[in-house]
């Protein structure tokens, strides 16, 4: 009865209100508490030339949003890798055999070119999971775990933010903390630092899993300068302890005059193995990076001009700088361009080398990684967004990748002056990304 | 033109241009999902003219609106314009509705209810004296001609700023302009389905410290908030609300600390919290009956 009388009134009520709003009265009404789920996806291919690296990966990241600004996020990652990635041999005017990492087989590389170890397959499988809520009135905190898993790695991390505003909410200071537990179970064992690649089956020189494990704290303040202004400046510090070496780089050993690769016979007949010595690689087991990052956005009639900077320095001797530069230019029916642009350069790692030479005492830490060398590298592209009909965002991003890399003229030996010891790296980045 | 009678445009995101005025006594936004600040400027414009144009129509504090003169006419019978009687009508319609809950004659009963966050209660002398002054029952309304006892009052602020809402909105829809958010105060109405966004994310504020706010996704219709957050009264721990009884003469006890509810026009979600807030502790009760989409704070 009570209720009869009562859905009366919201009727009654709706009849009313049209008398009274006279013409065409809306009588729709679609509302709700934000709280669905909103995904965040994305294709990325990542293809260098000359058959190296070639990354496919799909993500996607799931986010709920609770009452009172409460979110959690979910992550997903699927990578899958293939393609050659160069062993830090350098090339020679004959051909080169070289051990997998497997210690199973043998490869054979032709004379003059690259020796890449073409074994670089795997997949990746990363989850994460974070929780975001407000504090006080003020304060905003986040804490997460991350999991993922390659074939030979697996890495355990948990991670926690506070973010504090002040000054009418212009001005946000926050302090982020990190920490990763990884191990490293290299595929034929982690191989002793600078002893000899080895015939194939004789694993002599290798031992089980290694670990490694990573402090990161980031500490950052946001400012608003003015409405269409906005800085941010961050300081990290990270410290990674542990098995920091790559178990699948190697470096020539070459004759300290001509500066050729010495020449290496198998240890019997029927037994396949290097033609060449080539030594494991070695780096430290501690690395300490501080970085400084600065970003500004400027927005200007709809356009959004973001600029950044990244200053970072370790005690490897790496220094490195990147400039980030993008600028969205919107058009009609809320579709933008975002051209963008990266410069970046590092200087080596104080282990970098080329080869280790013959006549000179081996040195503690020698790597021939050329991600840890001297170079420059420039990113190129631009991404193009627009809006689906059901209001999603979507976007494609084509990016050009070029690095160029040297050498120190003091660590070049005798023949290698006649050779490209650092090949330019071209890479192409394609992604597609759709947000619903 | 009166003093602060101003509008201020700000960009709001890539694509979006909020203009804010002052209007009723509430701070008013037009949100236009426009990249041109023209256009948001014409609009704001125009919507600023309509709340203002109610304001000084209906506001019972100024001497040259409707309400005034109605207040003032000491027993005399007033005729009234169509848009004033209208208004009268969904009133009477209302009172009849809500049993006399709902009653624009009400207000003098703030002539002793004071709503300042003090202790000070009325008297019951105080209240019966002046619940002789209230009641729709006893005014004659032939429209278009009102005629109230001496001594009574109307006020149309209950109904007004939700009105003025959804007369913004409608005038936004019959110019076929850019998806707008009318937001006066709180109560607002989406003038149709936003086209840079799936939907429009509403803040409710929070009444309390402690509390944060809630927000809701609304696409089309309106949204009304009715709450005691800052009006009340404390006395021995009890929270007198400044939500009054017409028929009692005495706040509403029990009542939630706001509600806000969904509803196709603004005038509509207003009407219903504001009824949902005269149940009481019923309140919850009442707005699960009417099938309506609500949020209560208890």
């Amino acid at each position: 009865m009570k209720t009869n009388e009562n859905l009366n009134i919201a009727a009654a009520l709706a009849t009313a209100t049209c008398t009274l709003l006279g013409s065409a009265v809306p009588a729709v009404v679609s509302a709700q508490e934000a709280g669905e789920w909103e995904f965040n996806t994305s294709i990325l291919y990542y293809g260098e030339d000359n058959d190296r690296v070639n990354d496919f990966s799909v993500s996607a990241i799931a986010k709920r949003m609770f009452a009172d600004d409460r979110i959690l996020s979910l992550g997903l990652t699927i990578d899958g890798l293939t393609g050659a990635t160069p062993s830090g041999a350098i090339q020679q005017g004959v051909a080169q055999t070289f051990t997998r990492p497997s210690g199973n087989d043998a490869y054979t590389v032709p004379a003059g070119n690259l020796p890449l170890d073409d074994t670089f397959k795997d997949t990746r499988v990363a989850l994460s999971a974070s929780w975001q809520q407000p504090w006080g009135e003020r304060n905003l905190v986040s804490a997460g775990g991350s999991f993922s898993k390659e074939y030979d790695y697996t890495h355990i991390g948990v991670n926690g933010r506070i973010a504090r505003d002040f000054n009418q909410r212009n001005t946000t200071v926050s302090a982020g903390l990190a920490l990763s537990m990884d191990n490293f179970d290299p595929v034929g064992g982690a191989p002793m630092p600078l002893t000899p690649m080895l015939d194939v089956g004789d694993i002599s020189n290798r031992s089980g899993d290694q670990d490694k494990d990573v402090i990161d704290l980031v500490l950052g303040v946001t400012q608003v300068l003015r409405r269409d202004l906005v800085v941010q400046l961050n300081y990290s510090y990270s410290k990674s302890d542990g098995y920091l070496t790559d178990p699948y780089k190697v470096l020539s050993l070459v004759d300290g005059t001509s500066g050729d690769t010495l020449p290496r016979t198998p240890s019997g007949p029927g037994i396949e193995g290097p033609s060449h010595q080539f030594l494991f690689e070695s780096r430290p087991d501690e690395r300490t990076k501080h970085s400084v990052y600065a970003q500004a956005k400027y927005y200007l009639n709809g356009k959004v001009l973001d600029a950044s900077y990244r200053y970072m320095t370790d005690d490897w001797d790496i220094d490195s700088h990147t400039v980030d530069l993008r600028y969205r230019l919107p058009f009609a029916d809320s579709r933008y361009v975002e051209p963008h642009l990266r410069f970046y350069t590092q200087s080596a790692a104080e282990f970098y080398q080329l080869s280790l030479a013959d006549s000179e005492p081996l040195p503690t830490y020698a790597s021939a990684d050329y991600r840890l060398g001297d170079f420059d590298a420039i990113t190129a592209g631009v991404k193009y967004g627009w809006k689906t009909r059901k209001e999603h965002d979507m976007s494609v991003r084509v990016d050009f990748y070029q690095q160029n890399g040297s050498i120190p003229s003091g660590k070049i030996i005798g023949n290698q002056a006649n050779r490209d010891n650092y090949p330019d790296l071209n890479a192409l980045i394609v992604q597609f990304s759709y947000r619903f | 033109m009166r003093d602060g009678r101003t509008i201020d445009l700000r960009p709001a995101g890539d694509d979006t241009w909020t203009g804010r005025f002052h209007a009723m006594g509430s701070p008013c936004e037009l949100v236009c999902e426009t990249t041109t600040r023209s256009v948001a400027q014409a609009l704001t414009g125009q919507m600023a003219a309509e709340a203002w144009r109610i304001e000084d129509k209906f506001s019972r504090y100024l001497d040259r609106s409707v309400v005034h003169r109605i207040n003032i006419a000491e027993g005399n019978p007033i005729s009234v314009d169509d848009e004033t009687a209208d208004l009268i009508d969904f009133a009477t319609r209302l009172y009849a509705l809500s049993d006399g809950q709902f009653d624009i004659s009400s207000g003098v009963l703030r002539e002793v209810w004071r709503f300042d966050g003090s202790d000070r209660i009325p008297t019951r002398r105080q209240i019966d004296g002046i619940l002789q002054r209230v009641g729709w029952r006893r005014v004659g309304w032939q429209r278009p001609t009102l005629q109230m006892p001496a001594g009574m009052q109307i006020d149309l602020g209950g109904i007004g700023k939700e009105y003025a809402v959804d007369r913004c909105a409608g005038l936004l829809r019959d110019a076929d302009a850019v998806p707008c958010l009318v937001n006066f105060g709180g109560d607002l109405a989406a003038s149709r389905a936003p086209t840079r966004r799936p939907c429009w994310k509403i803040a409710i504020e929070a009444e309390t410290r402690n509390a944060a706010e809630r927000i809701l996704d609304l696409k089309e219709g309106a949204l009304a908030t009715s709450g005691d957050a800052r009006r009340f009264l404390l006395k021995r721990g009890k929270r007198y609300s400044h939500i009054l009884d017409p028929k009692t003469g005495w706040p509403v006890m029990d009542a939630p600390h706001s509600v806000t509810v969904a509803a196709p026009t603004c005038t509509e979600a207003g009407m219903l919290s504001t009824l949902a807030m005269l149940k009481g502790q019923a309140a919850e009760d009442f707005l699960d009956a009417q099938q309506v989409l609500y949020w209560c704070r208890r």
